[in-house]
């Protein structure tokens, strides 16, 4: 790809992803409205909130917080844009990593009782999801002997054919990722009286909706991520990918919220083993 | 002929230097010798590096004297050993010394054995890469001694000031551990490595407190048992294979099952000296020696000695069971002492931890035993020493300033130190954040492991990713306190840091940062060159296509990171300013009283806000877990021993 070209796709991500990701979060809103029985919010509903929040005034607790809070937009959005130029999975894992950690310091850097609960509660979180990525990661590379995206796109045999088990696994990850019940641990789209609002509690303003953008960069991450498991064509890809979006929204309705013990449990010793056993059934047969 | 001047005058010269500084009874006066010690190491290693690009090899003329001397040297040092046993009245110093003394004396003067060793030293790029970061990193830490002992003995109300001793042995050790790396010849590389044990000894108990001396002792004899491995494996080699060369050890007879002894004693000799699981008690107890003790020998040079050790032998086991073993042990060590170090609230106990961790990763990366492995293992010994030397110089300066080493007094020390602060926050983000060296070389390993000629590379894949998964929420957890800060109504106005601190903390900073952006060089000029020379192949180290520095589409994930990191972390932290009226107090769910966290609460009594970092001792606290590290370890082992006698097709 050429330079230009590469600027181009850049760019449309950067643009189209929010945009995407907007309106699957409306349509998750009033999909999770109906099967409440109630009737739920317009679709562009997501878009207005962020509009509002871009106009409201600014009041900060200290200025660490804001650096964090770039520091998570800018990561959160760098790395769809990686993965979406083909990069290095295992960069691209990292990248998204980091983001997270920008998070969950920026939920650190001040003495407030709510978003310090929120934020030790999101490096459960990080510990329950990262072990599985990154492993995930390496099972990709055994199954098709390459990090790079562009390696996966090309070939004609799917991925999920290959790893079943980390497929699931995955789903856990974006669970989490996804903040919906049972791990919406540490914040989530609900108000919650435990916590208030966990990580974001001291964010108001312009720089709510800066981490609300950088979720949506994150939520577009884990659905490129499914569609990659069936690159070819990679319609079925994203077609995948929404179905699991769906899941997502019916298993949030279904469960309620569990604790984060409950979620590290299931996370290391399921999802970790589903993974584990996908890798060695990989290396057992190849190695 | 420079070369040979450099290599004697970065082994010897240390020897002269503490003897100098030792005699100077002012403390000016040896703190001026100390940087002037310290920029002659460091240029001297930097010069020697040009000087021989990696490729030199000499021979000692008079070598035989040289040895003679070395074991006079050795039998005394050995004879001290077992005086402090027996005046301490612990048997297991007493015994474990006449299990070395006697085998020892039989090898050195009564068996009539004396292969020739040849080249005397081998300054190979592996050797240089050590050479450096001992002789650079060393020295700064040298540097911020100087400062800190003055405050530490202020904090002590010492009368009689010991800062000659203590200098006199931080400076002899560069000598040791320079000797130790440049050795080809077994038997000196076993003097230099008992000389760094009781320089160790010496150091922590420096203090003189009834548990610096326990400690002190505790491990003279975990040591102990590591020297009695080398012993046996010197006289294994000496009787089986005619050599005392390492080079021969590790290169010539490369999968036979009965190199694996030597190897395998050699390879425990490294265990214990890199205090991994079960032989990590005695450098968490090493803790209690002043901070600079634990920056220099226990986090970035003498541990690394034994990580080194295995990452020279390497090429023997490449390819045998034994390798995965070693794969899978280095990775149990880093998962078991990253939840450990979840349980720890005392900061040099975390970062004990967390060198021991890292230290199994660089033997995990050994028994992967790949070109890109083994050069993942290079670059975590450079970078964690950095990031290491930085941790430990700040916590130091912080506990000399807040007088706890405890994380929870540090709560908002970004309100009471923030320079301090600053450094410790940079420090911790080079242990798990892109783009510094630390995760490059956790990134590489993660690559490696999918190289792996076994068919267990999926549990080294899984114990390396839940172990530094384990890793990113300590150290997070510790930002946590360390960040904690109420509302900014004032600006803080930074304190200057004494010109010790200065260059020390900010030159590491620095060189941490300049090395992290120039890894591809670091890696293309040093790091392969190393692993080439030991693996006998042109290596060209394929992670993705050329080590990922570089990719296949031109990308430059290092680049990425750094720029990403430039506009939205570095950018902000410079440009943003807060107006005073914008700032507002914290949620509490109650009625905040002005900008205090506190707010009227029941019966319009005034309740503070407490927050505090969470442990789990009695899930995960040390008491609870160490039982179970040392069963583990001593399995695991044992478990290898089994492995190296059976030559078990797994």
């Amino acid at each position: 790809m050429g330079i230009g070209m590469t600027m181009a796709v850049a760019v449309a991500t950067l643009v189209l992803a929010p945009i995407v990701a907007g309106v699957l979060n409306g349509i998750d809103r009033r999909f999770t409205a109906r099967l409440q029985g109630r009737v739920g919010p317009p679709l562009a509903q997501p878009f207005y909130d962020v509009i509002k929040l871009l106009g409201k005034e600014l009041i900060v607790v200290n200025r660490l917080q804001l650096i964090w809070a770039w520091g998570f937009f800018g990561f959160a959005a760098a790395s769809l844009v990686l993965l979406i130029l083909g990069g290095d999975l295992l960069v691209v894992v990292f990248s998204v990593g980091f983001a997270a950690v920008c998070l969950a310091l920026g939920a650190l850097s001040v003495k407030s009782p709510y978003s310090y609960l929120g934020g030790i509660r999101e490096l459960w979180q990080m510990l329950s999801y990262e072990p599985i990525l990154l492993a995930s990661v390496v099972g990709i590379y055994l199954a098709k002997g390459s990090f790079l995206v562009d390696v996966i796109l090309k070939d004609s045999w799917p991925l999920i054919a290959q790893l079943p088990l980390v497929f699931i696994a995955l789903l856990l990850v974006l669970t989490i990722k996804m903040r919906k019940s049972p791990f919406d641990i540490s914040t989530s789209h609900h108000a919650h009286q435990e916590i208030v609002k966990g990580v974001t509690t001291e964010y108001s303003g312009p720089y709510l909706a800066l981490i609300e953008l950088g979720h949506w960069y994150e939520l577009m991450f884990m659905l490129t991520l499914i569609a990659l498991f069936w690159a070819n064509p990679i319609w079925i890809g994203i077609l995948i990918a929404l179905i699991c979006f769906l899941l997502e929204m019916i298993v949030d309705v279904t469960w309620a919220r569990m604790t984060w013990r409950w979620m590290l449990r299931v996370s290391l010793a399921v999802g970790l083993a589903l993974v584990g056993v996908n890798l060695a059934i990989l290396t057992f047969f190849n190695g | 002929m420079t070369g040979s001047f450099l290599l004697g005058f970065l082994i010897l010269f240390p020897f002269v230097a503490a003897f100098i500084a030792w005699a100077i009874p002012s403390h000016g006066l040896r703190g001026a010798w100390v940087w002037i010690t310290a920029a002659a190491m460091a240029i001297a290693s930097i010069v020697f590096l040009l000087v021989t690009k990696g490729a030199y090899a000499p021979d000692l003329p008079n070598s035989e004297s040289a040895g003679i001397l070395i074991g006079i040297l050795d039998l005394l040092l050995l004879l001290f050993f077992l005086y402090v046993g027996i005046r301490a009245k612990s048997w297991v110093i007493t015994i474990l010394t006449l299990v070395q003394l006697f085998p020892f004396v039989w090898l050195e003067w009564m068996s009539g054995r004396h292969p020739a060793v040849s080249p005397t030293f081998i300054a190979d790029p592996l050797a240089i890469i050590m050479v450096l970061v001992i002789s650079i990193v060393g020295s700064v830490i040298c540097i911020y001694a100087t400062r800190y002992m003055v405050e530490h003995e202020e904090h002590l109300h010492l009368g009689k000031s010991r800062q000659r001793r203590f200098m006199f042995y931080m400076i002899l050790f560069l000598g040791a551990m320079n000797g130790l790396v440049l050795s080809n010849n077994l038997l000196w590389i076993y003097f230099f490595w008992e000389v760094t044990t009781f320089v160790c000894y010496q150091l922590i108990l420096h203090d003189l407190t009834p548990i610096a001396v326990t400690n002190a002792q505790r491990a003279l004899w975990m040591n102990l048992i590591g020297g009695v491995a080398f012993v046996a494996a010197l006289i294994i080699a000496d009787v089986s294979f005619e050599t005392l060369s390492l080079r021969t050890i590790a290169t010539e007879h490369p999968r036979e099952l009965a190199i694996l002894f030597p190897v395998f004693l050699l390879a425990l000799a490294g265990f214990a000296k890199a205090a991994q699981v079960p032989f990590h008690g005695w450098l968490l107890g090493a803790m209690v020696a002043p901070t600079p003790v634990s920056a220099l020998l226990h986090s970035s040079t003498m541990v690394k000695a034994g990580a080194y050790l295995v990452l020279r032998l390497a090429p023997a086991f490449h390819a045998t069971p034994f390798s995965i073993v070693v794969a899978v042990f280095g990775g149990f060590v880093l998962l078991m002492t990253a939840v450990m170090a979840l349980g720890q609230s005392n900061a040099k106990k975390v970062l004990a931890y967390s060198t021991i961790g890292n230290l199994g990763l660089i033997i995990l990366c050994a028994g992967i035993n790949t070109p890109l492995a083994i050069s993942a293992g290079i670059i975590l010994v450079i970078f964690h020493a950095i990031s290491k030397a930085i941790l430990f110089m700040t916590v130091g300066a912080i506990e000399n300033r807040i007088g706890s080493r405890d994380i929870e007094d540090m709560e908002g020390l970004c309100n009471v130190a923030p320079m301090l602060t600053g450094v410790l926050v940079i420090g911790v983000l080079s242990m798990i954040a892109p783009p510094f060296g630390v995760l490059i070389g956790k990134w590489a390993a993660l690559e490696a492991g999918t190289g792996v000629m076994s068919r267990w590379s999926f549990v080294v894949i899984l114990l390396l990713a839940l172990g530094s998964s384990v890793t990113v929420v300590f150290w997070l957890k510790w930002l946590a306190r360390v960040l904690c800060a109420v509302p900014e109504t004032e600006t803080c106005k930074p304190t200057p840091l004494p010109a010790a601190y200065n260059v020390s903390l900010w030159g590491m900073v620095f060189l941490l940062c300049i090395l992290s952006a120039v890894a591809a060089p670091l890696v293309t000029g040093l790091v392969v060159p190393a692993v080439d020379s030991w693996y006998n192949a042109k290596t060209s180290i394929g992670m993705t296509t050329n080590w990922g520095l570089t990719l296949d589409n031109g990308f430059v994930p290092i680049l990425y990171f750094v720029v990403i990191g430039l506009v939205f972390l570095v950018a902000p932290a410079l440009t943003i300013r807060v107006q005073r009226e914008r700032v507002k107090p914290v949620y509490m769910c109650g009625e905040n009283i002005e900008y205090k966290t506190s707010w009227h609460g029941l019966a319009d009594g005034t309740f503070d806000l407490a927050v505090g970092g969470s442990y789990f001792s009695r899930d995960i606290g040390e008491e609870k877990l160490n039982m179970w590290a040392i069963y583990l370890g001593l399995g695991a082992l044992v478990f290898a021993l089994a492995m190296t006698l059976m030559m078990f097709q797994i």
